[in-house]
This record gives structure tokens, C-alpha cells and sequence, in this order.
């Protein structure tokens, strides 16, 4: 065979390059489409709600006049939710998913397990909400309080966390593991110096994702009987509280009735009065930007976190 | 004969098979390890050599489905390292091991050190200090890094971080020493740097070292053993094996003869 | 001795080379003690000269060998058989260089004779006789090497026993010759290192065997009586 000219030769790479540039163009107008998209709904929301987007709208209750309405008990619903949600979903999760990964043994067991924590991460958000209203609402008798709706949407994110922190897991190479082994750690002693430490940016995402998807649910925290119109705030601890004058105790604000964020839009996108629609658009605003700041955590947690381990 | 110059046993393999599930990786292995000797494994890729080595510490047991039979018998005690009696973490705190690729923890390099003994409950500072100050000294690196003991193991050079490795199995004191080819990741200075320490450890403690680098095992060793197939085909003085070795397939491995 | 093939063809090649130059060399070096032989018996002064040429060759070789070992040694890193292999030849080469030299000292001492008139007859036949025992024990030890034959290398140690007895009766003919007649002294002399000469290239010879011997089996038996019984 003649070898090729380098005249041929460009010609060739030309041919190629020429491929490169379609799918290029392809490539930035398919990711164009999801940004406007984003970038739409986001804007639309601020255009309409902008009148409102004001400081008394965030330190007033809801009221019957739009232009008097605030989210005030809506966002402090939403983050004592996802305080409880964080405070169980995590221990539960993070432990689950090193006992998978550390401890068990591989058998036909654990391959059901594997199979079912895939299969609930599927699972309907409403049908959480069902279940949670028999169990924690009706048979642990919590009532409709920000506790039962953090544990409903802890049970939700539970799979994202067992998956994360598996996968965070398993990217910790072999070889760090037998290290600590090698000079005669226990799996717990590993697990403790090593593999949680070095899991962490990676659980931390996960647990962030998953928080995520939680402040945004409506469906399930409707089903367990979440007010939709509420004027007071939860029982501060140690505050004083009701006729008698008692202080609050440390956790009295777990089992206080709520309303969340999706709770309080869903509610004034269904009033006949279109003020109210502006501001569902600016609390729409508001929990896009609540959302925006956790991813945002979440990329700074795992920047810093991951700068200092290598392998 | 002169019986005081026979040296003395620290360990022996007696009829050892080893299971990867239905494979059979170790063949019915006898093989002596003498104290305060470098005794090399050697042998083609897949003969069984890391199966082998990572029997000493029970390093199999980390993983489902694998299986011994037969004895290695640790001396001078003469228990059984294989038993079931035994547990694993038992032997390890006894057994040290470095491995293939350099693994510091992505932890400060003290504590890499430090490690090893705060798995055995050591909490004094004092003692800590003291020892991994002897073990990094022991594995020669105390004077590159006793400046920074806070830094990153990780940002260490390959050389050093193998060495690092080593001061962290030092630093507890084990009978025996095993490396799974330590080098094969380093370039030849610092190959050269890890082989004088291993030539220096042998004074104190008996090691067992696998290496593909048949002129390493050569210049390391005192006793040399030839696997092949999950077999122990020939083992004796590294001298004798490398001038001449009893078995043709010994002899056609160390001349790089096809097989 | 081990005779599959290494997994580089160039060491092979390398390794083949080396035995091949040993050969050669060997060969001349059988070639200057059977022409300072045949000088001896004829009286063919002649072929001094040549046999001197050929020592400059053997020189040159000696010099090639020790090179390619020290190339193959550095380059190879030759471990077992072939580690052998180079050690022995390296020694083998400087035996025979010096069993050349012996054969030059033969031809000179021949020349010598022979300048200062002729051989008395009674010493032609024990001294050849001598000398061709020597010359099939350098044959014999280089066959050794050519074939890795230890059994053929032990005989060649054996008969040096044989070479070293037959060289004392020599000696002790020479100096009755020498008692009963003064006028042969300086012609014995001559003869004397002749025969030394001769014996020494059976000395050679049996180092090169012992070498052979090292290669194939790996037993160095130097200096040790005992190793061939």
C-alpha cells in the first residue's frame, strides 16, 4: 500500500472534522432547548411576581388579601420539614447503605434488598403519602404535624440516600479499605476512620438531591393533612405559649400542624382572585431559589470536601 | 553439618489449597519461611504468588467465596494462621503488609502512621509521637517529611508514599512483613530506595515479598521460591536458585525462555 | 543445559554468536599446538612464524569475547544456564589464549633447537608423544564444550593425571642425559621448557573442562579431588 500524501491526508482529517462540527451544533441547540426552557419558567415567574417579591412578603402570614399575603409560615413550614426529614432520612440511609456495602453478605437476600430499594425509589409519591397517613398519622398517633411530614418525606428520599451512599462507597478504591485492614483494623474501625470520612462529598450530595426533591412534594403532605391556610408559626422551644403561660419544650414544634411551600402556591393558584396568582408566581420564585441555593451547597460541600482526598 | 547455622522457622506452609469459589488457585503448597530472611515469590502473572502471599494475613477473608485448606504455622507459637479459632484481625495485627501500588490514607501523614496504633486503642500523645517517629526513621523517610508530618500523604512522591506505607505497617511491630510487589509502580531510583530498606528490615523482622522483577528478587532475597499454576515448583537459596535451579521450569522462567 | 528458545530471539543470537567465536578460537589455538608439533618433530622452521600470526588472532578474539560477554551481561542480565554459559566462557577464553601462548613458547623454543644445529633423536618420541596427548585433551575439552558434554569434560580431567606423569618421566630422562653428558645441558634447557609448555596446555585444557563442567552442571569442582570420582 502506497503511503498517503499529506494532501490526502488532510483531506481525510477535513471529512472527519466536518462530522465534529454537526454534532457540535446538534449538541448546543438540543442544550439550548432544556436552558430557554429553564430559563422561561424562572423569568415568567419573576416578571409576574416581582410586585411582591418584597420583605413583608416573606414576614407576613397568609391572608385573604392578596396584596397582605406572606409565606411566612409557609418557609419555616418547609425548612423544620426538611430539618426532620435531613434528621432521619440521613442516620437511616447513610447506615443502610454502609451495611449493605461493608457487611453483608452477598446472598439471595441482599439481591432482594438491592432489588426493592430500586423499586421504591420508583414508587409514587402519593402512595408514600397513603402509607404515611396510616402509620405515622393514625397508628403512632402523630397527627398532622411537621413530624409526620418529615418522616413521610424521609421515607421518600430514603432510597436516594442508600443509592448515594453506596455509590460514594464504592468509588473508594479496594485498596484503601485492605490498607486499613491490613493492619488489623475492625470493618467498623474502617468504616469509621476511612470509609464515612472519605464517602462523605459523596453522601452529602446525595442527601442534598434528595432534600431537594423533598421540598418541592406536594402530593404526599396533602394526603397526611396539611393545612392550607394557617396564621401562627410553630412553638419556638422554651417560649411561652398559650393561656397558661408553659414554656414550649425542646421539640414541641415536631408535632405543631404546618403548611409547606407547594402547599401555600397550590393554594392561591386555586382562589378565583388573579391577585393571588402573583403571588403563587413570586413563592414559585422563592422555592426555585431555595432549590438553586441547596444544589449550590451541595457543589461548594463537595469541592471542599473532595480537594483533599485523592488517591 | 553445622545446625547452628540452619535458620530458625517463623512460619510453614503444610499442604495448603486455596479456593476462589471452584478454582483451585494454590496447589498443595509446603514451603518454609525462615526468620529475619527476605524470602521472594516469583512466577509468571496468575501463578498464585499474591493468592499466596495474601494467605499470610488472611487478606481473602475480606471477600465472599473464597476457601483454605491445609495449615500455615506460625512460630514460635505454633498456631495456625488458617484456623478458623484464629481470627483474621489477630493475625493481621501480627502480619503487616505494603502493597502493589502505594495506598497512604488521603490523611495527614502523621496519621497514616499513627493509624496502626490508634486501631490498638493508643491514645497517649507522647507514645505516639515517639513511635511514629521510630517507624518513619525505620522506613527512611523520617528526614524528608519531619517537617511536614501535618501535610497530605497523597501529595507525596510515589517513592515516598510506598516508603510512607511501609512506616505504617512498621509502626506496630509485626513478626512478619509482606510486600506484593511494592515496586511496580516506582521508578527505578526509588525501586532502589525500597529494596536497601527491605535489605535493612530484614535485621528485625522476617519478609515475604512477591516480585515480578526477577533480578529484585535476586538482589533481595535470601530465599527464593518459584511458583507456577498455583504450584510451588522449586524453592530454596536464592544463590542456588539463580545459579542453578533444579527444575527446568524454574530454569526456563529466570533465563525468559518460552514455557 | 537448557535448549528452547528465549522469548527474545536477539538474546538467542547473541548467546549463539558467543559459542561460535569460542569455537573459532578454540580451533585456531588446536592449529598452533599441532604446527608447533610438527615443527618440533620436522624441524619446519618455518611455520614458527605462522604460528606466531595465529597467536595475534587468538589475541584479537580473546579481546571480542570478553566484550560481547560484558555487552550480554549488562544488556541481559543472563541468570541460571546462561549465566553460566557467560561466566564459563569468560574463563575459557583466557585459558586458551594462554595454551596459544604455550604454543608459541613451544615454537620458539623449537626455533632455538634447531638455530644451534639439530634434535638429538632420543627426544623426538616422548616429547611428541606428550604433546599429542595434550593436543586431544584440548580437542577433547573444546568437544566437551561444543556439546555441553560433562561425562567427555571429566575425562579430560582424569587424563591430565596421565599428561603430568609422563611429563616427570621426561624430566627425570633429561637430567641423566644432562649428568652423563654436559654438552646436551643447553639443548635440554630447551627441552625442558618445551615440555613444560606441553604440559601446561594440558593444564589448560582441564580448566576448560572444569569451566564446562560449571556450565552444565553448575558444580564447581576446582581445586576439589574428590568431585570427579
Amino acid at each position: 500500500m502506497q503511503p498517503m500524501t499529506t494532501e490526502q491526508i488532510r483531506v481525510l482529517i477535513a471529512r472527519g472534522k466536518l462530522k465534529d462540527t454537526l454534532f457540535q451544533g446538534l449538541g448546543i441547540i438540543c442544550l439550548s432547548i432544556g436552558l430557554l426552557v429553564i430559563f422561561l419558567l424562572v423569568g415568567d415567574m419573576l416578571m409576574r411576581g416581582l410586585d411582591r417579591l418584597n420583605i413583608e412578603f416573606f414576614t407576613e402570614f397568609a391572608s385573604r388579601r392578596a396584596s397582605q399575603s406572606g409565606i411566612l409560615s409557609a418557609w419555616v413550614g418547609t425548612l423544620l420539614v426538611m430539618l426532620v426529614t435531613a434528621a432521619a432520612a440521613v442516620p437511616l440511609g447513610v447506615a443502610a447503605g454502609i451495611y449493605l456495602e461493608e457487611y453483608a453478605k452477598r446472598n439471595w437476600i441482599t439481591d432482594i434488598i438491592e432489588i426493592n430499594i430500586t423499586n421504591l425509589a420508583a414508587v409514587p409519591s402519593i402512595v408514600y403519602g397513603l402509607l404515611a397517613l396510616g402509620i405515622f398519622v393514625y397508628t403512632f398517633g402523630f397527627g398532622q404535624s411537621i413530624l409526620s411530614a418529615g418522616l413521610t418525606l424521609a421515607l421518600l428520599i430514603l432510597p436516594i440516600v442508600i443509592v448515594a451512599t453506596r455509590e460514594a462507597i464504592r468509588s473508594i478504591p479496594a485498596m484503601i479499605r485492605e490498607g486499613s485492614m491490613a493492619v488489623g483494623a475492625t470493618r467498623w474501625q474502617t468504616c469509621r476512620y476511612h470509609i464515612i470520612p472519605y464517602a462523605m462529598p459523596g453522601i452529602l450530595t446525595g442527601v442534598i438531591i434528595g432534600l431537594a426533591r423533598a421540598i418541592g412534594e406536594t402530593a404526599p403532605i396533602i394526603t397526611i393533612g396539611a393545612l392550607t391556610f394557617i396564621a401562627f408559626l410553630p412553638p419556638a422551644p422554651f417560649s411561652a405559649t398559650g393561656v397558661d403561660g408553659a414554656s414550649a419544650g425542646l421539640f414541641d414544634w415536631v408535632m405543631s400542624p404546618f403548611t409547606v411551600m407547594p402547599i401555600q402556591i397550590f393554594n392561591w393558584t386555586s382562589r378565583p382572585d388573579p391577585a393571588f396568582e402573583v403571588n403563587a408566581a413570586a413563592a414559585g420564585f422563592v422555592l426555585m431559589g431555595m432549590v438553586l441555593t441547596m444544589n449550590a451547597i451541595a457543589i461548594y460541600l463537595r469541592y471542599r470536601m473532595r480537594k483533599n482526598i485523592k488517591w | 553439618m553445622q545446625t547452628h547455622d540452619k535458620p530458625q522457622l517463623k512460619a510453614e506452609a503444610r499442604n495448603l489449597n486455596f479456593y476462589y469459589g471452584q478454582t483451585q488457585a494454590l496447589k498443595n503448597i509446603n514451603m518454609p519461611i525462615y526468620d529475619k530472611k527476605v524470602t521472594a515469590l516469583i512466577g509468571p502473572s496468575g501463578c498464585g504468588k499474591s493468592t499466596y502471599l495474601r494467605s499470610f494475613n488472611r487478606m481473602h477473608d475480606l471477600y465472599p467465596g473464597n476457601r483454605y485448606e491445609g495449615e500455615i504455622r506460625f512460630f514460635p507459637d505454633n498456631s495456625n494462621l488458617l484456623s478458623a479459632d484464629v481470627d483474621p484481625i489477630e493475625v493481621r495485627m501480627r502480619v503487616g503488609m505494603v502493597f502493589q501500588k502505594p495506598n497512604p490514607f488521603p490523611k495527614t501523614i502523621y496519621e497514616n502512621v499513627a493509624y496502626g496504633l490508634r486501631v490498638r486503642g493508643e491514645k497517649n500523645k507522647r507514645i505516639l509521637d515517639e513511635k511514629v517517629e521510630n517507624a518513619l526513621r525505620g522506613a527512611a523517610i523520617w528526614d524528608e517529611v519531619k517537617d511536614r508530618l501535618q501535610d497530605l500523604a497523597p501529595n507525596l512522591s510515589g517513592g515516598q508514599q510506598q516508603r510512607l506505607c511501609i512506616a505504617r505497617a512498621l509502626a506496630t511491630d509485626p513478626e512478619l512483613l509482606l510486600f506484593d510487589e511494592p515496586t511496580s509502580a516506582l521508578d527505578p531510583i526509588a525501586t532502589g530506595a525500597i529494596e536497601e530498606l527491605v535489605h535493612e528490615l530484614k535485621t528485625r523482622v522476617t519478609i515475604l515479598i512477591v516480585t515480578h522483577n526477577m533480578q529484585q528478587a535476586a538482589r533481595v532475597s535470601d530465599y527464593t521460591a518459584y511458583m507456577y499454576l498455583g504450584e510451588m515448583i522449586e524453592f530454596g537459596k536464592t544463590d542456588e536458585i539463580f545459579i542453578k535451579p533444579q527444575d527446568k521450569r524454574t530454569e526456563d522462567y529466570i533465563t525468559g525462555r518460552m514455557g | 543445559m537448557n535448549e528452547s528458545q528465549h522469548v527474545s530471539s536477539q538474546f538467542d543470537e547473541d548467546l549463539g554468536r558467543l559459542r561460535t567465536h569460542v569455537l573459532q578460537m578454540g580451533g585456531l589455538v588446536e592449529t598452533q599446538i599441532s604446527a608447533a608439533i610438527e615443527a618440533y618433530t620436522t624441524g619446519e622452521i618455518a611455520s614458527v612464524k605462522t604460528i606466531v600470526e595465529t597467536d595475534r588472532k587468538v589475541n584479537d578474539l580473546e579481546k571480542a569475547i570478553d566484550d560481547d560477554c560484558a555487552h550480554i551481561i549488562a544488556k541481559r542480565q543472563p541468570t541460571a544456564s546462561d549465566l553460566r554459559l557467560v561466566l564459563g566462557i569468560s574463563k575459557i577464553v583466557t585459558d586458551l589464549e594462554r595454551a596459544g601462548d604455550e604454543a608459541k613458547k613451544i615454537a620458539k623454543g623449537v626455533r632455538r633447537i634447531y638455530d644451534n644445529g639439530h634434535l638429538p633423536a632420543q627426544y623426538g618420541v616422548g616429547i611428541r608423544h606428550l604433546a599429542e596427548a595434550a593436543l586431544a585433551m584440548v580437542r577433547q575439552a573444546l568437544d566437551a564444550f561444543a556439546r555441553l558434554d560433562g561425562a567427555l569434560a571429566v575425562s579430560v580431567i582424569r587424563a591430565d593425571a596421565d599428561v603430568d606423569v609422563e611429563f616427570k618421566s621426561i624430566i627425570r630422562q633429561l637430567i641423566t642425559h644432562m649428568m652423563e653428558d654436559p654438552r646436551t645441558i643447553t639443548t635440554s634447557i630447551d627441552i625442558i621448557s618445551i615440555s613444560r609448555a606441553i604440559e601446561r596446555i594440558g593444564d589448560h585444557a582441564k580448566n576448560i573442562s572444569e569451566q564446562v563442567i560449571f556450565v552444565v552442571e553448575g558444580r564447581d569442582i576446582r581445586h576439589n579431588k574428590e568431585a570427579i570420582k
